[in-house]
């Protein structure tokens, strides 16, 4: 359902940093039963309805469905644990001895690679397994068509030459035995986690480059991919050279792609497939919720990094008056919004940053219980009127909810203009500097769990072009700009704390968004699966901890 | 000489959205081997359902018959579809107006010749084959052998009306039902039909009950005549009779509207109005109001089918012998002016 | 039979570049930009053009399609996906024998209740079978497949539990790791949308047949047949069926079309990986290679199938085959 986007700017950072991601936390609320000791054994049948993952190839795939499986084939530098909470967002070195020491200037990372590890066919991992995904990443031989590879480049020295065709190697990466050292054009505060991204997990060095992605190809995870008929389904096994700590409790795991969710959710309750990758169909959550119970043996509830908001347009009447935006933060209906999306489909916020963000925390600063009309009179300090505009896409629960936020903005004094675009031109059409909007619906879903990629990447206004903007209330404030620059130019814990000051700042001063659901990720499993261990980051169970046996 | 075919107070009735339609409303004929009885009438009249019930042809399910239907002296009418198919193809066969259509388009002519002999003997594909194409050749097809393979839309109507003759001779039948053998023919092919089937009426000594509404028809091929009118016969005589004395005024009218060779007449003389409805009859005698000798007693009173001369001339009219045979001299007398202008 | 044949692959080029004419032209009408939606939200223009590029969408529509054309005739390549670089050869190749089973398993079907049941509702009109086989032909006429395919799946499938709700077996050599496989396994996870393609299309052709029949009975020949005295079976098999089935036959080749139509909304409720899910997908992603590819391999299927039903008309029909 959510396509991951990507990094969309390099950070800069200055000083010295070691252990970024330790830094960071992950707050999956979800838990699961772990419980008693997971029994190996059976083969996992997980549905994917309508959906298929686009590439199995760790060098080209892109997706949260790919990701969600590739990390149970794949071994990473340093990576999450299959923990539930809080725990299973930090990340730990994995095939890295220790998290890498990192050069006084803050731009040589120097990994050291576990002797002993080896691939599903027997072969060693060494260094040069980690400097060949670099490659294959990079390469334009393999030609990404999805440009998703397009900013690593600038983080490596020699990625743009490498990408460029100009050199067969990339200058910045070398891989001698058992060390791997990347060399940075800048100092990076996120590189340890940028290498926790599935795109940079082991290949053997001779893996080939492929414009069409390699189906299998030999991985050290747990598992390995052992056929994959694209369309149809995918086949795991347990790689048997796999010597590591991780749960490995199914024998096969058997994805079959492009089923239908209401007849795959029949499956799951007859047992018929163990659980479907692309949730249950939303008007079931409260129903399944009803019968089987919240996180308890069958139906399981996490949040996602995904953040649903609507952006004010800051650049033009009337909503380019602050107190005319934080009116209508106290006039829309959350709770009804989130009505309209059913049960269990996500949690109230008011907020830019979602939990799990490092530095999020709630403040509760609107009216997230419903709307209150009073206040948001208040507020406005003068009588609201005019006409505004609301853009939605054509959907019928976007027109529903338009069909709310416009009897929220009648309560206050305005007169609402309905503009319902075409699903496949929204974005486009939002995007366009000049649009002709005032209130516009929005979704946004992390990378991953930096508060960068919520406040910077979205609401940064140097980033304002013509065309493909992300920045939907075309926010443009020097003073947070700057403000921006300084939290993410910071690491640790003075960027968690910085980041969580400027969540409040804002919402508070500058309320460029009504946000209004942390949305939630809903899975229903077969009675016989134990072992759900809900991870926030792939907004997925960790499938090769989940046990059928 | 015996009569082969007996029919005795034949009714048929069919049940329709509207009604009751009576179809057939009393009507008796015989016919003897080697003899030819020719029923004639307007479209309507009944003629063509007589011959369908004889057969037992009729929709079951929409057809109600009663009376009696002797052939050779046996109870045909009303006995079980097995039995009727036995004596159809067998003792009596029937063929059909429009030879471009009764004959299967798809299926070759020999084998819908051989399925008229292997649905009642037992012989082998090739016997039926043989006779086929004897058959083929006795009612003159040009070169049975080859074109026994053939379909029927690969021959022309006349030719066609050939292969239906000969599907109907093949197992030599006692009755042969024609139902307006040549109306869809050319004249010359009507004559050439129409003497092929009194020739092979001659070799297989076989009755034919001619249904036609062509008294020219009648007098080349008939022995005996019934005019049928609204579902009843309204005359009935030898062909010699009825030429010479014709009773009823509808006769009459058939007799005016038949071409002669001594006629200059361009047009032929239609008898005015139409044929009577069979769903709500006309009272009385059916045809009065086309009747232009019509008196007080033919709209109340159904005429009784009375003798007129000998035994075998009978007729449904209520003007009196004198008044009719003034009435016929009258009009033999316009009908000659006519054609004489 | 020559000259037919020639003309019949004349109109069959004419067609086969009609349709994937359109398709193209449709595609470039709709406003959305597959570079842009391969490439993702925050890429910058610079990215999108890189892709454009790469997937030769910077070339007038016309350029591209004569380069579909070249390398569909050269090469008898129809192409890579835009979205995951699949060749879509092996996805028309893939895909192809699933719809197959489902059409041509589902025609069977579908005749092999309705034949029976326009027979009986001709010879036995208003008989309480044949109001029951018109109230089947309102409802089938009616419901959409969707509706009736989770129906079924929820009724047959998962409450009665006779068959599998969902899912496809390959008929030979299943790939690694199916759960199933052969052809016992295969018509079992195919027994439902059969019967949903039964539902959907029976009830025209009982229609029809009943229609058919009911018009042969009352031809001339069928009395002719009667009147040698042939049985009502006799009579029914040899003279009403062929020719009342002849209608039926070119029906049959037009509505294989149509049912392939059908097959994307049967594929996609019982999880069948055939074409019909295939391009819905593409059709989902922008992906037009590979629903041209599929309209090219369709529109070749559906000619074929048309030639050879009007050849078997012909074989059928000595009318045709003597004209």
């Amino acid at each position: 359902m959510r396509k991951k986007f990507v990094l969309p700017a390099v950070l800069a950072a200055i000083g010295a940093l070691l252990l970024v991601a330790s830094a960071y936390a992950s707050t999956g609320s979800s838990s699961g039963v772990a419980g008693k000791v997971a029994k190996k054994g059976g083969t996992l049948k997980v549905n994917v309805s309508n959906g298929d993952f686009t590439f199995s190839d760790p060098g080209l795939a892109y997706d949260t469905l790919s990701w969600s499986m590739l990390y149970t084939t794949q071994m990473l530098l340093v990576n999450f644990p299959e923990k539930p909470g809080q725990a299973g967002g930090q990340l730990y070195p994995e095939a890295a001895t220790a998290f890498p020491v990192v050069s006084k200037d803050g731009k040589t990372y120097a990994f050291t690679i576990r002797p002993g590890l080896k691939f599903s066919d027997g072969s060693p991992v060494t260094a040069a397994a980690f400097q060949r995904a670099i490659e294959r990443n990079l390469s334009p031989k393999m030609g990404s068509p999805v440009g998703v590879n397009v900013q690593v480049q600038k983080l490596i020295i020699g990625g743009e030459d490498f990408l460029a065709g100009k050199t067969q190697k990339i200058s910045g990466v070398s891989a001698k035995g058992l060390k791997l050292t990347i060399k940075l054009t800048k100092p990076n505060p996120t590189f340890v986690s940028i290498m926790g991204m599935q795109w940079f997990g082991a290949v053997k060095p001779d893996t080939p480059y492929s414009t069409a992605g390699l189906n299998t190809t030999p991985s050290a995870g747990p598992y390995t991919i052992k056929s994959r008929d694209a369309g149809r389904n995918l086949v795991e096994v347990r790689n048997p050279y796999y010597k590591g700590t991780r749960p490995a409790n199914p024998d096969q795991i058997v994805w079959t792609v492009n089923t239908d969710s209401d007849q795959s959710l029949l499956q799951v309750k007859a047992g018929q497939a163990d659980i479907d990758a692309s949730q249950p169909p939303a008007a079931q959550y409260a129903a399944l919720g009803d019968q089987f119970g919240l996180n308890k043996k069958q139906f399981f509830v996490g949040p996602t990094s995904c953040i649903l908001y609507y952006a004010l347009n800051t650049s033009r009447a009337p909503f380019n008056s602050l107190a005319v935006r934080k009116a209508a933060n106290w006039a829309l209906d959350r709770p009804a919004l989130l009505r309209l999306s059913g049960k269990y489909s996500g949690s109230r916020s008011d907020q830019v940053l979602v939990p799990g963000v490092p530095g999020y925390k709630r403040y509760d600063i609107y009216a997230i219980k419903g709307a209150d009309v009073a206040k948001a009179k208040k507020v406005a300090g003068k009588p609201l009127s005019g006409t505004v505009t609301v853009f939605h896409s054509t959907s019928a629960s976007q027109t529903a909810r338009a069909q709310v936020i416009e009897y929220n903005l009648k309560q206050i004094g305005f007169d609402t203009k309905d503009r319902p675009v075409p699903g496949g031109l929204y974005y486009k059409t939002l995007g366009t500097k000049g649009a002709d909007f005032d209130v516009a619906y929005a979704g946004w879903c992390a990378d991953f769990f930096d508060p960068f990629d919520y406040i910077n990447v979205n609401l940064d206004g140097r980033s304002i072009q013509d065309a493909n903007n992300v920045n939907f209330a075309y926010l443009n404030s020097a003073k947070l700009n700057a403000a921006m620059d300084k939290a993410a130019s910071l690491s640790g814990a003075a960027r968690a704390t910085a980041y969580q000051k400027l969540d409040l700042t804002i919402m508070r001063d500058y309320a460029p968004w009504v946000s209004y659901n942390n949305l939630n990720s809903v899975y229903f499993v077969a009675p016989r699966v134990s072992n759900f261990i809900y991870s926030a980051y792939f907004t997925s169970p960790d499938y090769n901890a989940l046990a059928v046996g | 000489m015996t009569a082969i075919l007996q029919v005795a107070d034949l009714k048929t009735s069919f049940r329709t959205d509207d009604g009751i339609v009576k179809a057939v409303d009393g009507v008796s004929f015989s016919v003897a081997k080697g003899q030819t009885l020719g029923i004639v009438g307007e479209s309507g009249s009944g003629k063509s359902v007589t011959s369908l019930t004889i057969m037992g042809l009729n929709d079951k399910r929409a057809a109600t018959s009663s009376g009696s239907v002797l052939l050779d002296g046996h109870e045909i009418l009303g006995v079980s579809t097995s039995e009727l198919q036995e004596i159809r193809g067998t003792r009596m066969a029937m063929i059909f107006q429009d030879p471009m259509t009764s004959l299967n388009p798809v299926k070759s002519i020999g084998w819908q010749l051989s399925e008229a002999v292997l649905v009642h003997k037992d012989v082998t594909k090739k016997a039926a084959r043989d006779r086929a194409i004897e058959l083929l050749e006795q009612v003159g097809i040009p070169n049975p052998e080859r074109r026994v393979d053939d379909y029927a839309p690969q021959f022309s109507g006349g030719m066609r009306q050939r292969v239906m003759i000969a599907m109907a001779l093949i197992n030599n039948p006692d009755v042969l039902i024609a139902d307006e053998p040549t109306t869809a023919l050319d004249v010359t092919t009507q004559a050439q039909i129409l003497r092929l089937m009194k020739r092979l009426q001659d070799e297989y000594n076989m009755a034919i009950i001619m249904i036609t509404h062509d008294l020219g028809v009648i007098a080349e091929v008939a022995d005996d005549v019934a005019v049928m009118y609204g579902g009843k016969v309204v005359e009935q005589a030898t062909v010699a009779e009825l030429f010479d004395s014709p009773q009823h005024p509808y006769t009459w009218g058939l007799l005016g509207s038949l071409p002669r060779l001594d006629s200059k007449a361009d047009r032929l003389e239609q008898i005015p109005g139409q044929p009577p409805s069979l769903l709500r009859p006309p009272s009385g005698c059916a045809f009065h109001p086309r009747c232009e000798f019509a008196f007080n007693r033919c709209p109340t009173e159904v005429p009784p089918l009375v003798k007129f001369g000998g035994p075998t001339h009978l007729h449904r009219c209520l003007l009196g012998d004198d008044t009719r045979q003034e009435a016929w001299a009258k009009k033999k007398a316009a009908m000659k002016v006519e054609a004489a202008a | 039979m020559f000259y037919f044949l020639v003309r019949r692959t004349l109109w069959a080029v004419a067609l086969f570049i009609a349709a994937t004419v359109i398709t193209y032209l449709i595609f470039y009408i709709i406003p959305a930009d597959p570079a842009k939606l391969a490439c993702g939200r925050a890429c910058t223009q610079q990215d999108v053009d890189r892709v454009r590029h790469f997937l030769h969408l910077d070339q007038p529509v016309w350029r591209q399609y004569l380069r579909f054309l070249w390398r569909l005739v050269y090469h008898q390549d129809l192409g890579r996906s835009f979205v995951n670089q699949q060749s879509v050869n092996q996805i028309v190749a893939g895909g192809a024998p699933v719809t197959a089973s489902l059409v041509f398993g589902g025609a069977v079907f579908w005749l092999l209740l309705s034949i029976p049941a326009g027979i009986y509702s001709a010879l036995k009109p208003r008989s309480i079978a044949d109001r029951a086989s018109m109230t089947f032909v309102l409802f089938g006429i009616s419901a959409h497949p969707v509706w009736i395919g989770l129906i079924l799946g929820y009724l047959v499938g998962f409450r009665l539990g006779w068959t599998p709700i969902a899912g496809y077996c390959d008929f030979f050599s299943p790939s690694f790791g199916s759960s199933c496989g052969g052809p016992v396994q295969w018509a079992y996870h195919m027994v439902l949308p059969w019967l949903t393609f039964m539902v959907l299309f029976a009830a025209l052709y009982v229609r029809l047949i009943r229609a058919n029949v009911m018009e042969t009975l009352s031809e001339d020949y069928v009395r002719t047949a009667r009147a040698k005295g042939a049985s009502e079976p006799r009579v029914m098999v040899q003279h009403v069926m062929r020719n009342s089935m002849l209608p039926v036959v070119t029906i049959l080749g037009m509505d294989i079309g149509l049912a392939l139509g059908g097959a994307i909304f049967t594929e996609s409720i019982f999880s069948l990986p055939g074409l019909g899910r295939r391009v819905i997908q593409a059709y989902n992603n922008n992906d037009l290679p590979v629903i041209v590819g599929i309209v090219v391999f369709s529109t070749i299927a559906i000619i074929l199938f048309n030639l050879i039903v009007d050849l078997l008309y012909a074989f059928l029909d000595p009318r045709i085959r003597l004209s």
